[in-house]
């Protein structure tokens, strides 16, 4: 579709053009794929569940607040139960205690859901190689996106969630499940690292900290 | 440590030696100077009945699996052995009291006649080492999963989550463990109904909006009024203090970070305090003003996080925006510095990690120039407002003596008219150079606890610019052979600085056999590191008194007879972190 962005004292430039009927159509009708349009829509509604484990969900919350704002990617509606929320970010450890508290509020998720595990605790269980520490959440749940970091600062979480919805919006789901295919096709993972690594080593001079 | 308190203590074990006969006592002498004195079984209760009116607060309450331990010369044999640390806030003095249990008879008297707040420590001693305590009306595990098998912190329970079988979470688990946890009113002595109405059983968390992380109560209720409560912990157990028996002296400085994990570099100071007393280590001042710094930009941030999710709490949404705003003001101080935010484990044992950047001043000063007028912002917001006023006075309220009784510590304290702050009281790390004073109130409710810590925001303001304003030149650490290897270029020319670089370097420093602790003033009340070096290059067991741990296990009985809406202002007010509870 083209668009374009005009000062208002300019007057409204609609209609303008010779063809009125046409520009108008062009300017308010899109043509998609259902499909499509759903996979645009979900990506961009991700609705989280207000659950947090430890540290990083510190810093998740400090993703929810100004300086981070993360309302500009459409995530801020925070529910307070997992029967609400599509998105569940497992922001800390996954404490064995836990996790059976965990495994039942991921099975309380409305369909379809995401996963996002944040920091390195959720990841592989981190520095925490302890007898009361699961190592990784991914050994009983499905996790869409791994966050590194410990905690990950805010940025890093809104770019998992970037990449999630990037991902979601690939999705392909079934329309209905009275009709049509059922199978679920998820794009394939793609790690940042590797994406970056002809980027990163590009760097020849790391500087030092200047000292007093 | 000084002469002052070596005759208090004299006068303190002339009592009891009068009283009991010095016979039946061991002392033990410890690093930190503490009064450590073994004491049969047969006599703790009467020797502890005899204390208590000097020593007025059960300030912690461990055990140490003594099995493997080389260097116990002149103490008594003992496969576990209880301690029972005891405060004096009168008389500013501490007192060790050690009981020495063989393998084969586990048992104690419990103590929670005489302090209600050995309750909680006495089921932690039973859930990591299986000691137990006869009379004890709820010997439950506390930490771990009621479904657990064995004792954690004994030398022979596996510490990796790695050795141990492999994690599975099939439905039969989930139902097994989920049925574990469910919630029986008559294990706690709960009647299920009255003559004329039933009571319902509300079970708030672990995972609720307001029980700030996994924390988990289950109420009793009357229609809305709380009739009793049950606090349940240990969904937050990340197994720090086995840890530490692994992890070298210095490379457990980054797990101190989690444990209040509002506080950063708070929890570095008390760990390597306890540290550096046991080698011996003096600190060099432009280091100790340095860490003052930091710690007291963490206790603000720390606060702040606190005053913005209490007033959210009771029910103001937009506050805790401004609040975290200017935490991310402060972070920028924080990464320039130390290059991290929340957990920077920028302390080292002797110093600090580096030197400050350059420009680090006028960061700090634009911060301090600017906290002020917000704070006097979020006063009118905030603090003067009906609402919040309405929900929180007079709501929460206990007493000095019920404080003291119960452990706790820091603001929760202060906000009872009692002025202990450690430090004012044992200025630790240079803090007796600085000029500030201890915010106290009197009405001990959640208002109260709220006031308190903005103005020790301000009172941090203060400490803070005279560090700007004072601070020394000279090393950043110290120049002692356990924190500092050798130069580099100097090993190349004698075998001495080779082996001695190449030691501290790879397996890091040996700190000499014995047991220390040292209090700070943490961000939520007085934190210590019981550390005991068995002569290795880790610790052989390491004791982590948290503030928040006593504090939860008062809520009982500051919130039956009040109603849900209260406990969640109650919940609130405390300021804990679950990472500070089950560590």
């Amino acid at each position: 579709m083209d668009w374009s962005l005009t000062r208002p004292e300019q007057g409204n430039v609609v209609g303008q053009s010779d063809d009125f009927i046409e520009e108008q159509v062009k300017r308010n009708v899109a043509f998609a794929k259902l499909e499509d349009l759903i996979a645009w829509g979900r990506a961009h509604s991700l609705w989280p569940f207000n659950f947090g484990l430890s540290c990083c969900y510190v810093e998740m919350a400090t993703s929810f607040t100004s300086r981070h704002d993360i309302a500009r990617f459409g995530s801020e509606v925070i529910r307070a139960t997992p029967r609400q929320a599509d998105l569940m970010v497992i922001s800390g450890t996954c404490f064995l205690k836990m996790a059976p508290v965990i495994q039942r509020l991921y099975e309380q998720l409305l369909e379809p859901r995401w996963i996002i595990s944040m920091g390195s605790c959720a990841n592989s269980g981190g520095m925490y190689d302890i007898y009361s520490v699961v190592q990784g959440v991914d050994k009983f749940i499905p996790v869409d996106v791994y966050v590194p970091g410990c905690p990950p600062r805010p940025e890093a979480l809104m770019q998992g969630l970037i990449m999630l919805q990037d991902s979601i919006g690939k999705e392909r789901r079934p329309i209905t499940w009275a009709a049509g295919d059922q199978t679920i096709v998820k794009p394939t993972k793609i790690s940042k690292r590797d994406e970056l690594t002809a980027q990163r080593i590009q760097a020849t001079e790391l500087r030092e900290p200047k000292q007093t | 440590m000084h002469t002052a308190e070596s005759t208090v203590h004299s006068q303190v074990e002339e009592t009891l030696y009068r009283q009991f006969g010095q016979q039946q006592f061991t002392v033990q002498a410890t690093a930190d100077s503490i009064l450590t004195l073994w004491v049969p079984r047969s006599l703790l209760l009467d020797v502890l009945q005899f204390l208590k009116p000097q020593f007025s607060m059960l300030y912690d309450l461990f055990a140490i699996d003594e099995r493997t331990r080389q260097y116990r010369s002149g103490q008594p044999d003992s496969d576990f052995t209880v301690v029972y640390q005891l405060l004096s806030m009168e008389r500013n003095d501490d007192i060790r009291i050690k009981v020495a249990l063989s393998e084969a008879d586990l048992h104690l008297p419990t103590i929670i006649g005489i302090w209600p707040n050995a309750n909680w420590y006495e089921r932690e001693a039973w859930d990591m080492f299986g000691v137990i305590f006869d009379g004890h009306p709820t010997l439950y595990r506390i930490l771990l999963p009621p479904t657990w098998e064995g004792h954690a912190l004994r030398k022979d329970h596996p510490a990796r989550a790695t050795e141990m079988a492999p994690f599975e979470m099939g439905p039969e688990r989930v139902a097994k463990e989920q049925e574990a946890l469910r919630f029986r009113p008559e294990e706690w002595g709960m009647e299920k109904a009255t003559e004329d109405s039933e009571y319902m059983f509300l079970n708030l968390g672990p995972n609720h909006p307001s029980v700030h992380g996994v924390f988990r109560v289950a109420l009793q209720l009357d229609g809305e009024v709380i009739i009793d409560s049950v606090p349940d912990i240990g969904y937050h157990h990340r197994g720090a203090e086995k840890m530490a028996e692994r992890q070298t002296w210095h490379t457990y400085i980054p797990y101190t970070d989690r444990i209040d994990y509002l506080g950063g570099v708070m929890n570095n100071l008390a760990y390597i305090q306890s540290v550096e007393m046991l080698g011996g280590i003096v600190v060099p001042e432009r280091a100790k003003i340095i860490r003052i710094m930091l710690a007291e930009l963490f206790r603000i941030s720390s606060h702040l996080v606190f005053y913005g999710t209490f007033v959210q709490d009771v029910g103001q949404m937009s506050p805790v925006f401004y609040m975290f705003a200017d935490r991310e003001r402060l972070f920028g101080i924080i990464e320039a510095i130390t290059g991290g935010r929340m957990h920077p484990a920028w302390f080292r044992i002797g110093g600090v990690a580096q030197d400050l950047p350059e420009g680090w001043d006028t960061l700090v000063r634009d911060f301090i120039d600017f906290l002020p007028a917000r704070l006097d912002h979020y006063d009118k917001m905030a603090m003067q407002n009906k609402m919040l006023k309405d929900r929180t006075v007079g709501i929460g309220v206990y007493t000095q003596q019920e404080a003291i009784d119960w452990g706790i510590t820091g603001p929760g304290l202060r906000a009872t008219g009692c002025d202990w702050d450690v430090r004012k009281k044992r200025p630790y790390g240079g803090y007796d150079q600085f000029d500030f004073d201890v915010p106290v109130s009197h009405n001990g409710d959640c208002y109260d606890r709220a006031e308190l810590r903005i103005e020790e925001m301000r009172q941090s303001l203060r400490i803070i610019r005279q560090c700007l304003d004072n601070m020394p030149g000279g090393p950043y650490k110290s120049d002692h052979r356990l924190t500092t290897p050798p130069p580099k270029e100097r090993t190349m020319e004698d075998i001495e600085t080779l082996i001695h670089h190449f030691l501290n370097v790879s397996w890091g420093p040996v700190v000499p056999a014995g047991e220390a602790s040292v209090m700070i003033e943490a961000t939520k009340g007085i934190n210590s590191y019981h550390l005991i070096s068995d002569g290795g290059t880790n610790s052989y067991r390491t004791r982590i008194r948290t503030p928040s741990f006593p504090h939860l296990q008062q809520i009982p009985l500051i919130s039956n007879g009040l109603m849900i809406p209260d406990l969640i202002a109650i919940i609130a007010s405390i300021d804990f972190v679950m990472a500070d509870v089950d560590r």
